[in-house]
């Protein structure tokens, strides 16, 4: 018992620490605030399910995001409704999960959100300073695949911010 | 935006909003957004299928039936208890290797064997309750009609859940289509 008590003690600490990358991943991968909210419930779940068998051999970083990543890719969404286009995002929608956000932050994200899953999952990482070789490792796709892939999603994501 | 601005956007993103006692709700399953309903859902089942299965030979004549539907009726409840159990355990955990692309890849093959499986047992289970209380029946032209009405909604439902888990297998084959896809070729 007083093991487990430690062990969720230093989970705690770290989901605390580093809560920002869950936030980002929820952001980037789904729409509604709603939605944010419960992927973001799913990912600390999956985390400690997964705490475990983190044996510190890799960064806390990267360990977040592989499983974070995995949860927002793998759980399923229902189908989204069709809804109208509305120019201007109403103010209250202009948060995130529990805080403002600056609407550059907000413009990264719409943008983002246009992506495919795996072109997210490659510039979440690389957004977050990650080299070439770690990302390759997260995302099991070669080193040089990601350079190419990385390539075309900045140039997708500077034409979509212009 | 240039990549310095997106970078610097995406590391001063998010703030510290969650505290400590909120992040540990969610490490229980009881706050879990889904699988806390979907437990729920698979407890009751459970219980009412057990439950059936213990008192359906007394409340249903199962001493006045052939052997062959008592124990068709049986196997069809039992597998389909076991196959909800199994479902369960397999969409808890979508976590399940050393990288996105292997997790994704291994997910998606628990997903697809778990929808055969899925419409299999659930076809045996309707098709052992039909064959349970038609057994002894002696069949006139409207139960036939009866029947029939019956297996068609059936086959109805059992399309539907296909529709269902092929949109679920169709959106994770794509993830794995775009992991495996090399660029550089």
């Amino acid at each position: 018992m007083k093991k487990m008590d430690s062990m969720e003690k230093a989970f705690l600490k770290i989901i605390y620490d580093y809560q920002k990358i869950i936030y980002r991943v929820c952001k980037t991968y789904r729409d509604s605030k709603e939605d944010q909210e419960d992927l973001f419930q799913e990912i600390v779940y999956q985390l400690w399910k997964s705490y475990p068998s983190f044996k510190g051999e890799s960064k806390i970083s990267s360990w977040m995001y592989q499983i974070a990543l995995n949860t927002a890719i793998a759980i399923y969404r229902k189908p989204k409704l069709p809804v109208d286009y509305v120019e201007k995002m109403p103010e209250q929608m202009r948060t995130g999960i529990g805080h403002q956000v600056s609407e550059n932050e907000e413009r990264l994200f719409d943008a983002l959100r246009i992506l495919n899953d795996t072109e997210k999952a490659l510039i979440s990482l690389f957004l977050d300073d990650f080299t070439y070789r770690e990302i390759a490792e997260i995302t099991g796709i070669t080193e040089s695949n990601t350079g190419v892939r990385l390539n075309r999603i900045k140039t997708k994501l500077k034409n979509l911010l212009k | 935006m240039e990549l310095d601005d997106l970078k610097s956007n995406w590391q001063n993103a998010g703030g510290y909003s969650k505290s400590e006692s909120d992040l540990l709700n969610m490490t229980k399953l009881t706050h879990h957004p889904s699988l806390k309903k979907i437990r729920i859902k698979l407890i009751a089942e459970t219980i009412f299928l057990v439950l059936f299965l213990v008192i359906y030979y007394d409340w249903f004549d199962g001493d006045k039936k052939p052997l062959y539907a008592n124990i068709i009726l049986a196997t069809g409840l039992l597998f389909y208890i076991a196959n909800d159990m199994i479902g369960y355990v397999a969409i808890a955990k979508p976590v399940s290797g050393l990288n996105l692309k292997l997790s994704i890849t291994n997910y998606f093959a628990r997903i697809k064997r778990l929808a055969i499986f899925s419409l299999i047992f659930s076809f045996l289970y309707s098709i052992s309750l039909i064959v349970f209380f038609t057994s002894v029946i002696h069949f006139t032209r409207e139960k036939r009609f009866l029947l029939l009405g019956l297996v068609i909604i059936l086959f109805q439902l059992m399309f539907w859940s296909f529709r269902v888990w092929t949109r679920r297998i169709k959106s994770l084959q794509q993830q794995v289509k775009d992991f495996d896809t090399d660029d550089n070729k």
